[in-house]
């Protein structure tokens, strides 16, 4: 292990703006969720309206089982934990693999390796800054909450759990990074496992009560942080899960580490064909062969979780019989179970209507990652003009993003149509979903403008989608001025078939999109290249 | 009308002026060497020429177009190997070779077997498991297969061993005979040395020095070194033209400007020479006087 402690402050500040970013962005919606628990629950709590939350299957597969909603210290960990915790899996897996696999990849391992460091050496810092980021989110998060005036005892217990889920992650990126040979592919392994874990829990939480496909959530790392129960009789031993998988897997990638090559990945390389096919013999062939791996991708992982929330649909006829009171308060509000089932399409279309705009910025940003790779310097090179190079990108990326979230709408209402024979929902859900699509074509447009005028500043469309996923997973609910929360742009198109259809804001965000779109492409042509 | 001509090429990035009025001149049918060491505007050139980067001011045509406004046009014929072949990790070195091949509008496929052939190059590999010099001559291949009237060639054998620079070295040399201009970015003067016709040198964005060999090489002086059977006079050393002249009992050695030669040898004979040896100026001497001298602009000459 030589050379360590070098490499861990060299990691430290190669990736410190990285981690800060994410903790601080993290820890500053915990205690402010928890100050916010009066305006939020208010009066819920005696209308009965707040077991009516509890048992709302759609809130329960996005946020988590809600074992005690009658507290700040609870509700807080119903309404932002688990959620946190899977995205603190984000940041420990891009932050593992940036300094293995990455760096490997892009030669910086071999010059540290040549000097006098251990085989292991890099692994190992990148696991110890990866699991220092966990601790600091977590005590980030327990002080925070003690700092509102929780108890310490569950504070505690949060604070733990919000640092022992995203350390199982750390373990998940250390063994994708040796298991692939490509940081991309890394990182698309380790989000891939990390998606499954949260659907998975998803599909458990918003199951019937004591069904077996409830325990399954069980199986999930990211439950397990909710599974504690803080502030709730913590149950302190589920804390060993995390703990224990993590060191498991920590072993499993040195173990892997050991059996393998520098620069290589256990899944080899095989040879390939020795001419190209006529179908990669374009600029749009070529687009569509780089990119195509990451649009299976995201067709599979986005398909299942439609299916997997779309069969939820069905039982909620079955669960009203079964809660009598909450059929009673539905009738009430003048409201059945059709329009609970359309509440949930709705809120399933909003959150992944923000999803296939990240996916089509992805796909365009492809061209930035060519230009700095001096892939698209051999390209730009021969008969192909930029603005060619570049509709070749934007055509993908717009019509891969709308494909893919229509095929989603589809698939969401395909479970209820098959359930009762009747094309009415799976239509339903598409519609919805179609009248989305402009919002991720304005988030496209103005990557676009920033790639062709500013490329420095492309980092802005990141923000916006930040936000926008931000404002409609957990916006609502932090009791924000309601022109802020609905300040994205999706939240201007109607939601389909809650809301009437307006054709006004659908046909001005599609052709704001198109303006910036030109206008980028225009400054694309216009501007230097950028080269590696 | 030559294929490259640039005038007063100015390109700034920032603060930094990366060509600081630059021209060049390239004919028809001629190997042009571009020599100079890292970072004085060898790359921004060959881009700017490329339309991959926009001059800030002066001009440059290229085959007779606007490198900028006509770049697509002009890319059909011309071939770029760039200084770091960075290839898709992905794509096999036999896909990339016909894709840009096809990209640039036809590729001939006796020399693409040839030159595959020739560089011991296997096309079945994927791109993140070539070493730097192969990927370089995937990229060589590509572009020596294709039928382009010119080529851009950014320091093209920094990653071949000796073996494959010579191989290297006869393809361009074919090349000539069928009439192809070659722009070759080198620092590797040996290179160029044996492989052109004219020579431009560059440094800090400007070049200092164009022509052909023989015509640089007035610039150089010979080193002599002579063994004779009496003592050397001490007067040979003062003698003008004469540098860094070294005597050592019987043997003799200095720097002799071209002008001076004559003088010296007549001065030599009556010594009763033993030995002479009088090396040629390399370009490595004539590169190193004009990088050596910090500071100055403007070459000694």
């Amino acid at each position: 292990m030589n050379g360590l402690a070098t490499l861990v402050r060299l990691a430290l500040r190669r990736n410190r703006w990285f981690y800060a970013a994410w903790i601080l962005g993290m820890a500053a919606v915990v205690p402010a969720t928890a100050a916010a628990y009066e305006t939020i629950v208010g009066g819920l709590a005696t209308t009965g309206a707040l077991d009516l939350l509890a048992e709302n299957p759609t809130m329960r597969a996005m946020l988590g089982p809600p074992y005690d909603l009658t507290s700040p210290g609870p509700f807080t960990v119903w309404r932002v934990g688990t959620f946190m915790a899977t995205v603190a899996g984000i940041m420990a897996i891009l932050g593992v693999v940036r300094v293995t696999r990455a760096d490997e990849e892009e030669g910086r391992t071999e010059l540290l390796r040549s000097g006098v460091v251990g085989r292991h050496a890099p692994l190992t810092a990148a696991v110890v800054v990866g699991l220092l980021a966990c601790a600091v989110l977590g005590l980030l998060v327990g002080v925070s909450m003690v700092a509102v005036g929780e108890p310490v005892v569950g504070s505690v217990a949060y604070g733990l759990g919000s640092a022992l889920v995203p350390a199982v992650l750390v373990g998940v990126g250390a063994v994708a990074a040796q298991v692939t040979s490509s940081a991309r592919a890394a990182r698309g392994l380790g989000l891939a496992v990390l998606g499954a874990a949260y659907l998975l829990r998803a599909v458990a939480d918003a199951s019937e009560e004591g069904s077996v496909v409830r325990g399954l959530a069980w199986l999930s790392p990211v439950e397990w942080m909710a599974l504690v129960h803080p502030y709730d009789g913590e149950r302190w031993w589920v804390l060993l899960l995390p703990a224990a998988l993590t060191v498991l897997l920590v072993a499993a990638a040195f173990a892997l580490e050991g059996r393998r090559d520098h620069g290589a990945g256990l899944w080899a390389v095989r040879p390939g064909r020795d001419r190209a096919t006529p179908a990669l013999l374009s600029v749009g062939g070529l687009v569509w062969r780089l990119q195509r791996g990451s649009l299976v991708g995201w067709f599979v992982g986005l398909a299942v979780f439609a299916l997997g929330m779309g069969s939820l649909s069905g039982s909620f006829d079955t669960m009203l019989e079964r809660i009598p009171r909450l059929e009673m308060m539905l009738r009430r509000l003048g409201q059945g179970a059709d329009t609970l089932v359309d509440a949930f399409f709705v809120a399933m279309l909003g959150i992944v209507a923000v999803l296939a705009g990240v996916l089509a910025v992805q796909l365009w940003q492809r061209l930035a990652v060519e230009e700095h790779r001096g892939h698209a310097e051999l390209i730009l090179a021969t008969a192909v003009p930029r603005t060619r190079l570049a509709t070749a990108y934007l055509l993908l990326a717009a019509v891969g993003s709308t494909v893919l979230f229509a095929a989603f709408g589809a698939l969401l209402g395909l479970p209820e149509t098959l359930a009762q024979g009747d094309l009415g929902p799976m239509l339903g859900s598409l519609r919805g979903a179609l009248v989305l699509v402009p919002g991720a074509l304005l988030v496209l447009g103005l990557a676009v403008l920033l790639h062709g005028w500013a490329p420095r500043l492309s980092w802005i469309v990141w923000v916006v989608v930040g936000w926008s996923l931000f404002m409609v997973w957990v916006g609502s609910i932090l009791g924000l001025p309601d022109w802020l929360v609905r300040l994205t742009p999706w939240e201007v198109l109607p939601a389909l078939p809650v809301e009437e259809m307006d054709w006004t804001p659908v046909l001005a965000i599609t052709g704001a999109a198109l303006a910036l779109m030109a206008m980028g492409l225009w400054g694309y042509r216009r501007r230097d290249l950028r080269l590696p | 009308m030559g294929v490259i001509e640039i005038h007063d090429l100015v390109k700034r990035f920032g603060s930094t002026v990366a060509l600081d009025g630059l021209d060049l001149t390239v004919e028809a049918g001629e190997i042009h060497g571009f020599l100079g060491p890292n970072g004085a505007g060898k790359s921004t050139t060959i881009r700017v020429l490329l339309g991959l980067l926009r001059a800030d001011a002066g001009t440059a045509r290229l085959l007779g177009g606007d490198p900028w406004s006509d770049a697509a046009e002009l890319h059909r014929r011309l071939a770029y190997v760039p200084g770091d072949v960075n290839l898709w990790p992905g794509l096999t070195g036999g896909e990339v070779i016909d894709l840009l091949g096809r990209l640039r509008g036809g590729l001939d496929e006796r020399r693409r077997k040839d030159l595959l052939e020739r560089f011991d190059l296997d096309p079945t590999r994927k791109g993140s498991t070539y070493s730097k010099g192969n990927r370089q001559k995937v990229a060589l291949v590509a572009a020596l297969a294709s039928d382009v009237e010119l080529l851009l060639l950014d320091e093209p054998t920094a990653g071949l061993d000796p073996l494959m620079e010579a191989q290297f070295r006869e393809v361009i040399r074919q090349d000539q005979v069928d009439g192809r201009a070659v722009l070759l970015s080198s620092h590797i003067l040996s290179e160029v040395e044996h492989l052109c016709d004219r020579v431009s040198i560059i440094r800090a964005g400007r070049v200092v020095e164009s022509g052909t060999l023989a015509e640089l090489r007035h610039l150089t002086r010979t080193q002599v070194q002579a063994e004779v059977s009496s003592p050397v006079p001490a007067e040979l050393v003062g003698l003008p033209g004469v540098h860094d002249a070294v005597v050592h009992d019987h043997r003799f050695t200095a720097q002799v400007e071209d002008a001076a030669l004559g003088d010296l040898l007549a001065r030599l004979a009556p010594l009763g020479v033993r030995a002479l040896t009088s090396t040629p100026p390399t370009l490595e001497e004539l590169f190193l006087r004009h990088y050596d001298q910090s500071g100055a602009g403007t070459p000694r000459s």
